[in-house]
C-alpha cells in the first residue's frame, strides 16, 4: 500500500517523459493540418463561367448569384461556408479549388465576402442581356454546333422554333 | 477610456465564458479542444470561467435559437464592459446551415440588432468562420480580439475579363 502510493506519481512521471511535449506551438509554430482538411474555397475568375451550378448545391447558400444591371455577381460569403467542398465537385469548369486556409477571423462580416463580377451577353434578336459572356465563350469551345443559337436568348429561340414549325404547316408568317 | 487602452488590461489574462446559443455542439467541442493541453490556450492566460460576471471575453457559438434568445440577452447583459465577443462557427457568423430556418435569428450579426433594442452594447466582435471552427482558428480569433495578431482576410472583388 505504502509502496504503491510512492510509486504512482513516479509511474505518471515516466509516462509523461516517454510521451514528451505534445502542445502545438501555434500561432508561433505550424498548425496541425491533416491531409484531408478542407478550408475556404477559392474561385478562379479566369475559369468561372458564371453558370450558377455551385449556388444550387451549396447547402448553406454561402454562394449566391445576383443581377446588378447588366452584370452577374457571384458572391461567396466565407462566414456562412461550411467547407464541404460540394461546389468544387459540381463546378463544370473546375474553377473552384478547396484551399487549406483557416485563419479567416475578421472583425466585420463584410471582410468575409468575395465577389466575382461577370459581364453579360446581349441577345442578338431582342437585345436583352441573358447570360454571362464567359459561359458562351466556353460552351462554344466545347460544342461548336451550338454556335448558331449561342447568341440568342431562350425566349427568342422559342419564338423562332414556333415560327419555323408553323411555316412547315402552311402558316403565312 | 478608449477601447484599445481597456483591451490592454484584458490582454494579460483573458477569462473566457463559453456561451452556447443553440449550436449543434461541434463548435463547443472544438472550444474545449482549444483549452486542452494539446492546443493549450492557457499559454495566453485564457481561463474558462463559470459565470458571465467574471468574463472578459465571451466565446459565442450557435445561430441564436428563439428559445435561447431571452437567456442569451440576459447573459450578455451580465458581462462587464468592455464586452468582447468571439462569434465561433458559421452558425454564429452568418446563420450557417440554419440561415433561413424559422426558429433561429440567423447569427450574431442579426442578433446585434436585438441587442441594440435591449440597450446591450458590444464593444468588439470577432467572427471566426468554420463548421466547426478549428481549435487553431479559435485561438487565432481570440488573439485577434485581444490584438496579438493582424487580420488576414479582407473583402475581395474579382472581375472576369471576357
Ligand atoms: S463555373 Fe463553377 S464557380 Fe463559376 S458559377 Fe459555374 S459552378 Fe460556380
Ligand atoms: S464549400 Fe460547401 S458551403 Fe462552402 S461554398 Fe462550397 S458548397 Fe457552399
Ligand atoms: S457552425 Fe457547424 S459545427 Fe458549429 S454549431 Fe453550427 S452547425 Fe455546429
Amino acid at each position: 500500500m505504502q509502496i504503491s502510493r510512492i510509486a504512482s506519481p513516479l509511474k505518471l512521471l515516466t509516462i509523461a517523459l516517454k510521451v514528451g511535449r505534445v502542445t502545438k506551438k501555434y500561432p508561433f509554430g505550424p498548425p496541425l493540418l491533416t491531409e484531408s482538411f478542407r478550408g475556404a474555397i477559392s474561385i478562379d475568375p479566369a475559369k468561372c463561367w458564371g453558370c450558377g451550378a455551385c449556388t444550387l448545391v451549396c447547402p448553406p447558400n454561402a454562394l449566391t448569384m445576383r443581377l446588378e444591371g447588366e452584370k452577374i455577381v457571384l458572391e461567396y460569403f466565407k462566414g456562412r461556408c461550411i467547407f464541404c467542398g460540394m461546389c468544387a465537385d459540381t463546378c463544370p469548369a473546375n474553377a473552384i479549388i478547396v484551399t487549406k486556409e483557416f485563419e479567416l477571423a475578421a472583425t466585420s462580416v463584410e471582410d468575409l465576402k468575395e465577389d466575382v463580377i461577370h459581364k453579360m451577353s446581349k441577345c442578338a434578336i431582342c437585345g436583352k442581356p441573358f447570360v454571362a459572356t464567359a459561359e458562351i465563350r466556353d460552351v462554344m469551345k466545347m460544342q461548336p454546333i451550338t454556335e448558331e443559337y449561342a447568341n440568342i436568348c431562350p425566349e427568342c429561340r422559342k419564338k423562332r422554333a414556333v415560327k419555323a414549325f408553323g411555316m412547315r404547316f402552311g402558316a403565312s408568317t | 477610456m478608449k477601447l484599445e487602452e481597456r483591451l490592454r488590461g484584458v490582454r494579460r489574462s483573458p477569462w473566457v465564458y463559453h456561451l452556447n446559443s443553440g449550436s449543434c455542439n461541434a463548435c463547443d467541442i472544438e472550444i474545449l479542444d482549444a483549452l486542452t493541453p494539446f492546443f493549450d490556450a492557457e499559454r495566453f492566460g485564457v481561463k474558462l470561467v463559470a459565470s458571465p460576471r467574471h468574463a472578459d471575453v465571451v466565446l459565442f457559438t450557435g445561430p441564436v435559437t428563439r428559445e435561447a434568445l431571452p437567456k442569451v440577452v440576459k447573459t450578455l447583459k451580465a458581462v462587464p464592459r468592455p464586452r468582447i465577443v468571439v462569434a465561433i462557427g458559421s452558425c454564429a457568423v452568418g446563420g450557417g446551415i440554419w440561415w433561413n430556418t424559422y426558429s433561429t435569428i440567423g447569427g450574431f450579426e442579426k442578433f446585434q440588432g436585438v441587442l441594440k433594442q435591449q440597450g446591450v452594447e458590444i464593444d468588439k466582435v470577432v467572427y471566426v468562420p468554420g463548421c466547426p471552427a478549428r481549435p487553431e482558428a479559435i485561438i487565432y480569433g481570440l488573439l485577434l480580439a485581444l490584438g496579438y495578431v493582424k487580420q488576414k482576410v479582407s473583402k475581395v472583388v474579382k472581375v472576369v475579363e471576357s
